[in-house]
């Protein structure tokens, strides 16, 4: 009896983590509708620090998770590796230097969601939980797990 | 008080139509941008030095690009009470990532610092900028605006780093009266405008980073387009070849820029060239609290033995031909995209030796 109790004990903690685990995945996603299936780490970092990057003849085009304050700060510390000022400072260099274009901004992510799944070159980020679930969201890896 | 010519109002609204719309340019899977770097300084100098072309007590410049597919069309207006000027137009079509033709109005790749800050004050972090690197309309010595064709390209190379490489060809300035007039787009264009040759092979230790260091050269045949010139030089043209080199490196809290121009001169009815060496070192330190500290050393040897460098004086004695400057100043970032800077700087010109304190607001908008 002792036995199934721990059992039971043990399969609540791990659905209880997992549900966590899943919670805490910061994932790359396109459209269903790409053609992309991968991105290297350099490739995504060229991409959201606006220099240009293809694929299959296309210009990807970043798309910036701002809905969540703590995805933001793990975009910075783990996709570009830069602070929020360094970062701005960059893209604004380049928008400066030859006119390349900065990434929009989506402060909602059920408007982020809706560009990304309306652009099959669009490329973003967003928790693993608020993706998961759509079909029309291809997850191509995971950026951050805690 | 200047007027806007019917033309450049008319590319005024072509040029804003793009990111007017913003669902058509995603409909279209094109994109477009616009930035506003706006600039206010206040100056205090000691002697005859007073507010020069170069330090507009106001000043806005925008830039604004456009890509669809592999083509680019990008452009810079600088505007100032007394100035309004399209320095920049070019339409490039990409053929590969990261390597574009560019053809149109543009700086000119030999320039360490201009090809870095342009006309935006907000990325600079000092208020002034060195001599040598001065704009035509500023007496500016060496040929800035090219109008003509771009080649930019930026390769891998290694691990993470990446070679890059710039080649201009177009139309030079002209030899004005003490200053340079490059070729305008929306304007008159005065003076014979000869072949301009410029390029730039630098080492970047990081493809997405800011670092690097490398070569430059240029040749311009500048056409004289001025009487008081021509007596000046003896001469209806002038042959400017530059050889330099530079470091841009980015270690944070540090940053160091050194840059070195080696500058021949060739006159056409003279047999003997002039030459000159200008150059500077620029250190920056990032402290707490968002604030930096910067200091500038700027030296030159032969500028004042120059013919050529002296055509470009003004006559009130102002402080024009710089050939020593020490600067040291202080910038505080105090909110996203705005900064307030203070720069004191000791100055030996051609003719006088003075002091010169500058305060200066600059933001990018939005």
């Amino acid at each position: 009896m002792s036995k199934i109790a721990a059992t039971a004990v043990l399969v609540t903690l791990l659905t209880a983590t997992s549900a966590v685990w899943a919670a805490e995945q910061l994932v790359l996603i396109v459209s269903a509708d790409s053609k992309v299936e991968q991105l290297d780490s350099l490739e995504v970092r060229k991409l959201f620090l606006g220099l240009t990057v293809t694929h299959n003849g296309d210009r990807l085009r970043p798309v910036l998770d701002e809905a969540d304050a703590r995805v933001k700060e793990i975009f910075l510390q783990n996709v570009v590796s830069m602070s929020d000022t360094t970062y701005d400072r960059s893209v604004l260099r380049l928008a400066l230097i030859q006119g390349q274009i900065k990434p929009v901004a989506y402060k909602d992510i059920a408007q982020l969601l809706k560009a990304v799944i309306a652009d099959p070159t669009a490329v973003s980020y967003a928790w693993a939980k608020d993706v998961a679930r759509d079909p029309r969201i291809k997850i191509l890896r995971v950026l951050w797990y805690d | 008080m200047p007027h806007f010519s019917l033309r450049e109002i008319s590319l005024c609204i072509a040029l804003s139509l793009p990111w007017a719309n913003s669902a058509f340019a995603q409909h279209e899977h094109s994109s477009s941008d616009f930035e506003v770097f706006v600039a206010a300084e206040a100056f205090h100098g000691t002697r005859q030095t007073h507010r020069e072309d170069a330090d507009p007590w106001v000043n806005a410049d925008v830039v604004f690009g456009l890509t669809k597919h592999q083509f680019r069309v990008f452009g810079e207006y600088y505007i100032t009470p007394n100035e309004r000027d399209l320095e920049r137009f070019q339409m490039g079509f990409e053929f590969v990532p990261e390597t574009v033709l560019w053809l149109g109005r543009f700086h000119q790749p030999a320039s360490a610092w201009n090809t870095e800050h342009h006309h935006g004050q907000y990325l600079q972090t000092d208020i002034t900028r060195p001599y040598i690197e001065r704009w035509e309309d500023e007496h500016g010595i060496i040929p800035q605006h090219i109008t003509g064709a771009l080649f930019e390209s930026r390769q891998s190379m290694g691990k993470d780093g990446a070679i890059q490489l710039s080649g201009g060809v177009g139309a030079a300035p002209a030899l004005a009266d003490r200053e340079m007039d490059a070729i305008d787009l929306i304007g008159s264009n005065p003076g014979r405008h000869r072949l301009s040759v410029t390029g730039r092979l630098a080492y970047l230790p990081q493809y997405v980073g800011a670092s690097s260091t490398g070569l430059l050269f240029g040749h311009d045949d500048l056409s004289v387009s001025s009487a008081r010139t021509l007596a000046s030089l003896h001469s209806n043209a002038a042959k400017i070849s530059l050889y330099g080199a530079y470091i841009d490196w980015i270690a944070e809290p540090w940053r160091i820029v050194a840059v070195n121009y080696y500058v021949d001169v060739a006159l056409a009815q003279t047999t003997r060239n002039e030459s000159f060496m200008s150059g500077y070192l620029q250190v920056e330190r990032q402290l707490p609290r968002q604030f930096t500290v910067f200091g500038r050393l700027e030296t030159s040897a032969r500028m004042q033995e120059s013919r050529y460098v002296a055509s470009f004086d003004d006559a009130d004695g102002d402080i024009e031909i710089a050939l020593r400057r020490q600067a040291l100043g202080v910038r505080w970032d105090y909110t996203r995209r705005q900064a307030l800077t203070l720069e004191i700087s000791h100055i030996v010109s051609l003719t006088q030796t003075s002091n010169e304190l500058r305060a200066q607001w600059s933001a990018a908008i939005p």
